[in-house]
């Protein structure tokens, strides 16, 4: 039943498209993110749904798009000689068969962000895409956020419709990508143009909010903790009244305590001491051999190549007999721990040049929407009042995206990659802005200098 | 029951958005740089044509001639 609610709607936006071609698009992200395939289980779980996106889109934009404004930027280039670089990697990784496997989606995530600049050619492709990415990811959100409330969270407990740890459904990951949505969902209450700004809106959005803010805690993942913190500190920039946003955030934090499991105390007091805890002692062990394997292979080991590694470190292990915990120190030997960190992780696989390469991605891309932000605030226009929240809210969540893949390996997420594509989009459009207004401006004294010049020449 | 709420809220919105978005023409084209571009050739247009019968009025040499049919001078030409 629900595979036929699935292919129902997916056979819906492929009817759609027909009109506009540009919905494809849509449906691939729809397919990526949500990945439907995998909810269900019969009909759906064995038809290629997401290679039909793809190629819809990519058919629907090579053959009947206009291909207006399209052109290759700088980061698309960045993105295409990581692909390429990675290929390289790949044929000479330590671990070929693992390597494969990771490279497998890996590449095709690439692949569509590059892809995605050039059908951002309007304003309302920009939101369209904008508008899919948080549905997709309010859907699986809103679940989560319930489930915290009625009460079935924990750490590893917490069920999503899809439970294997894949892309988005990871918690530490869901939960990164949900508070990195937030400044985009608020963007909507205030410059919609899908679903126009409305009491009803703002009322979704709260609560979306909300849900959003509940993943880190229902999932019991720390790193979402960060992420939030992170989000409170950038939000303060774009505050009028500071200190009433530190003393409303602060008084939400403390209303929020006593709804808290015990076990959520728990998870998170590990924050403090890393020591106490394996995953988080671990990160540390790992990020040292990362170093000292790079100075050896400087152009990386390829996908996967974490697995090579092993140490023994003394940790604290608690033994309960009765009423008495003895904590004794003892040797551990852990073997192939993940990087934990995106920027080691790039630096394992891809070595020293694609760690450069992944840095200047984001870089740029912060430093893109920051100009972007400057040009055009301020400007009261409908039609390009939007776009300096909207590059200021891009700019948030590749921050907070930032932030949360300091702590895990997440270098390659699609979403990720989906909203550096939105950021090229933003980007290509506003300098297709800026220059048909300079030609237009030019054209303008042109015509002035010459209607001055046709009345001299009538009144002589 | 919560995941049936969630999956049926998301598509509903989703379905929904879709749909306005197909009756949309500005999804293809945008307004602002078309309008932009618009304006910009009109001015061209109309700098291109004015500017040469401007010329033309300083080689017949500074007669006044601003009330005759520029199309009349096309013609004597």
């Amino acid at each position: 039943m629900l595979d036929l609610v699935f292919l129902a709607f997916i056979g819906y936006i492929l009817l759609l498209g027909l009109k506009r071609p540009f919905l494809w698009v849509l449906l691939y992200v729809y397919i990526d993110i949500l990945a439907p395939q995998r909810i269900g289980y019969s009909i759906i779980a064995s038809l290629p749904v997401s290679l039909i996106a793809f190629a819809a889109a990519f058919g629907g934009w090579l053959v009947l798009d206009r291909k207006e404004g399209g052109r290759i930027s700088v980061r698309q280039g960045l993105m295409l000689a990581l692909l390429l670089y990675c290929w390289w990697t790949t044929g000479h990784a330590d671990f070929p068969l693992d390597a494969e496997t990771k490279w497998d989606w890996v590449w095709k995530a690439l692949l569509f962000a590059i892809f995605l600049p050039f059908t951002l050619t309007t304003r309302a492709r920009i939101e369209a895409l904008a508008l899919m990415l948080v549905l997709t990811i309010a859907t699986i959100v809103i679940g989560t956020g319930m489930k915290t409330i009625l009460g079935g969270g924990g750490y590893q407990n917490l069920k999503f419709f899809v439970n294997d740890n894949s892309g988005v459904y990871e918690s530490s990951t869901l939960a990164t990508v949900a508070i990195g949505l937030i400044p985009m969902i608020w963007w909507f209450t205030r410059h919609g143009t899908v679903f126009r700004p409305h009491w009803m809106v703002t009322g979704f959005a709260v609560a979306l909010t909300f849900a959003c803010l509940l993943v880190p805690i229902g999932t019991e993942a720390r790193t979402g903790l960060l992420c939030i913190a992170a989000l409170g500190i950038l939000l303060l920039r774009y505050t009028k009244r500071r200190l009433l946003f530190m003393m409303g955030a602060g008084v939400l934090g403390l209303s929020a305590l006593p709804f808290l499991p015990q076990s959520y105390y728990e998870r998170m007091a590990t924050l403090a001491q890393p020591s106490g805890d394996e995953s988080a002692s671990t990160r540390v062990a790992v990020w040292q051999w990362t170093l000292d394997y790079v100075a050896e292979k400087p152009f990386g080991g390829g996908f996967d190549a974490y697995r090579s590694n092993s140490f023994t470190y003394v940790m604290p292990v608690k033994q309960v007999d009765g009423n008495t915990t003895t904590v004794t120190y003892q040797p551990v030997e852990d073997k192939g721990r993940a990087f934990h960190s995106s920027f080691f992780e790039l630096l394992g696989e891809q070595g020293w040049p694609g760690l450069a390469i992944w840095l200047t991605l984001h870089a740029l891309g912060l430093w893109q929407m920051e100009r972007i932000y400057r040009r055009w605030k301020g400007v009261e226009a409908e039609e390009e009042a939007w776009i300096a929240p909207f590059a200021a809210a891009l700019q948030m969540g590749a921050l907070v995206y930032l932030v949360g893949a300091t702590f895990q390996g997440i270098g390659y997420q699609p979403v990720m990659l989906m909203l550096v594509g939105l950021q090229i989009g933003l980007n290509t459009y506003c300098t297709r802005i800026d220059s048909a207004r300079a030609l237009h401006q030019r054209s303008e004294k042109r015509r002035a200098a010459i209607d001055d010049k046709l009345r001299g020449a009538v009144a002589a | 029951m919560i995941d049936y709420f969630a999956l049926a809220l998301g598509h509903g919105l989703m379905a929904i958005a879709l749909l306005r978005l197909v009756l949309r023409a500005d999804l293809d084209a945008d307004p602002l740089i078309g309008q932009l571009k618009k304006d910009t050739a009109d001015n061209r247009m109309a700098a291109s044509s004015a500017g040469r019968n401007a010329a033309r009025r300083a080689k017949a040499g500074g007669r006044d001639d601003g009330d005759e049919n520029p199309r009349a001078q096309v013609a004597e030409r």
